[in-house]
């Protein structure tokens, strides 16, 4: 095997029970060409040190299980080839999460700001059966589709400059998720999410860094669901004068 | 002070929008000729004398847009001024300071439009 | 600059059973490129505080008499001002660029009963924009119009 490739890959450690911070560990291994970074992880695991803990199942970039700082980006590791790494590759959790072990990030903190904003179809009142289903026209799909392909991964968490420094800030998915709700036509929560949304530590709390969208591998583009809520926020904002609000909807 | 920012953010945040887009708009033409056409030369000094600037001040509809249009090139740039520094502060200082920090640089802006409108009232 | 994280980041309402590190950033976190831009653009927050204070001094000085207005007009003469204002200028360009870029995909698919204009019209919208205002205050305050 003359054409096996060794790269040397820098993967931070963290035990709880020993470690008082996370430290770096580092592998020497051959890899294949086709390998993505995931791959090599999982070679570490069975091939060379078995206590290594690291997150990931479907390995087709659907799960949102994998996501990790590959060289301090956020990336998914089971659809990040390894070739467009050097010699060295560092792994390490995402950024902006409390670390329970190894590359393993703590989701509690993730799954409460997610739960906040009703991610779901909210009705005053819910169609019976026999009225058949909800219909929507192919345009009504589309102006949220785009925000609905999220898988979870936190990647964009990882990236957003806000969350880091906000702990109250819901966040870029959170966020996308509820817009996406606001704006299906089936849905009639918006008032409710939107007193989740204008609160302390939300839309108004993004500065339009824009990398959650950057490191997106969904192309979901939560910057955009963000910045539409905040001028919507506006809007109604300044309907308010105009309008008394109406209450008990 | 937070709980105040919060409750006007959909002011501060159309004072910043409207800095962004129109300061952003507006800026070149100003700096392109008192900034550096002018001085440097390649524009003719008269453009720019105290007579001709205050003949298009006297006119009744060119007076108010040139006013209009003065104030906005003072005022639009402090807020989206104030709006980013308080983002930047955030990112390298975090929170725990934003309703300070914030408070400091939308009354610098606020102070600085108040002066804007006194400003173009006595030209 | 006193701590890149919060320590309280995405932390859950309830701490679960075992200890966990604190969350962090990589070291240097403001040197990515993307990261860099991002921190240029709200940077330049510094150059638009200064022209609009410079602005508000120059109209100021324009209501004072003829001879605060050739104070102005000289000290802009002068190298720093000179360089200050092809600063400002090259910051200008750069805002415009980067939030021209990103404003269309800001606007919802629907504001009211309207729906704004495809993404790719709006750029162009506000470019035209742009350059409009910029040639229509050269051609006034340069000497031109009216």
């Amino acid at each position: 095997m003359s054409d096996v490739q060794k790269k040397k890959f820098v993967v931070t450690r963290f035990d709880p029970d020993k470690d008082e911070v996370p430290k770096t560990q580092e592998y020497t291994i051959p890899v294949r060409p086709d390998w993505k970074v995931l791959d090599a992880l999982n070679y570490i695991k069975d091939e060379v040190d078995g206590t290594i803990s690291h997150r990931w199942s479907c390995r087709m970039a659907v799960c949102g299980s994998c996501g990790m700082l590959v060289n301090g980006e956020p990336k998914l590791t089971c659809s990040t080839p390894l070739d467009e790494y050097g010699d060295e590759v560092h792994v390490a959790p995402l950024s902006n999460f409390p670390v329970i072990r190894d590359l393993v990030v703590d989701l509690e903190g993730f799954l409460d700001k997610f739960k906040s904003v009703k991610p779901w179809i909210v009705r005053a009142k819910e169609k019976a059966v026999e009225e058949g289903p909800c219909r929507q026209t192919p345009e009504e799909l589309h102006a949220f589709k785009q925000f609905s392909m999220c898988i979870n991964c936190m990647l964009c968490y990882a990236a957003c400059p806000v969350v880091a420094n906000v702990p109250e800030f819901l966040g870029p998915a959170a966020i996308a998720l509820g817009h996406r709700y606001n704006l299906d036509s089936r849905d009639e929560g918006a008032a409710e999410r939107n007193e989740v949304f204008r609160g302390e530590g939300t839309v108004y709390e993004c500065s339009y860094a824009n990398e959650c969208s950057e490191v997106c591998p969904k192309n979901v583009d939560p910057a955009a669901a963000i910045n539409q809520a905040k001028l919507l926020a506006v809007l109604d904002w300044m309907k308010s004068f105009v309008t008394p609000r109406r209450g008990g909807e | 002070m937070k709980p105040l920012l919060l409750r006007l953010e959909p002011v501060i945040w159309l004072l910043f929008g409207a800095g962004i887009m129109l300061g952003t708009i507006l800026l070149p033409g100003y700096l392109l000729t008192m900034g550096l056409g002018v001085p440097l030369g390649v524009l003719p000094a008269e453009a720019l004398s105290y007579e001709r600037l205050h003949g298009m001040l006297s006119h009744p509809i060119g007076g108010l847009v040139f006013r209009l249009v003065a104030l906005a090139l003072i005022a639009l740039p402090l807020w989206k001024a104030a709006h980013h520094l308080r983002s930047l502060s955030v990112d390298f200082d975090g929170h725990d300071r934003d309703g300070l920090v914030g408070g400091v640089l939308y009354l610098i802006a606020l102070a600085g439009s108040v002066l804007g409108i006194l400003a173009v009232i006595r030209l | 600059m006193s701590r890149p994280v919060n320590p309280r980041a995405m932390a859950p309402a309830r701490a679960g059973r075992t200890r966990t590190a604190a969350p962090s950033v990589p070291d240097r976190f403001w040197s990515a490129p993307r990261m860099r831009r991002y921190l240029l653009f709200d940077a330049t927050g510094i150059t638009y505080l200064l022209v609009g204070l410079s602005i508000l001094r120059v109209v100021w000085a324009l209501g004072s008499g003829p001879e605060a207005w050739q104070t102005v007009l000289r000290q802009f003469r002068s190298p720093a001002y000179l360089a200050f204002h092809a600063l400002v200028l090259l910051s200008v360009v750069y805002v415009g660029v980067r939030f021209f870029g990103l404003f269309p995909k800001a606007q919802p698919p629907k504001i009211g009963p309207a729906s704004p204009p495809p993404g790719p019209v709006l750029t162009a919208m506000l470019y035209a924009a742009w350059a409009g205002a910029t040639l229509v205050l050269v051609l006034v305050l340069g000497g031109v119009l009216p």
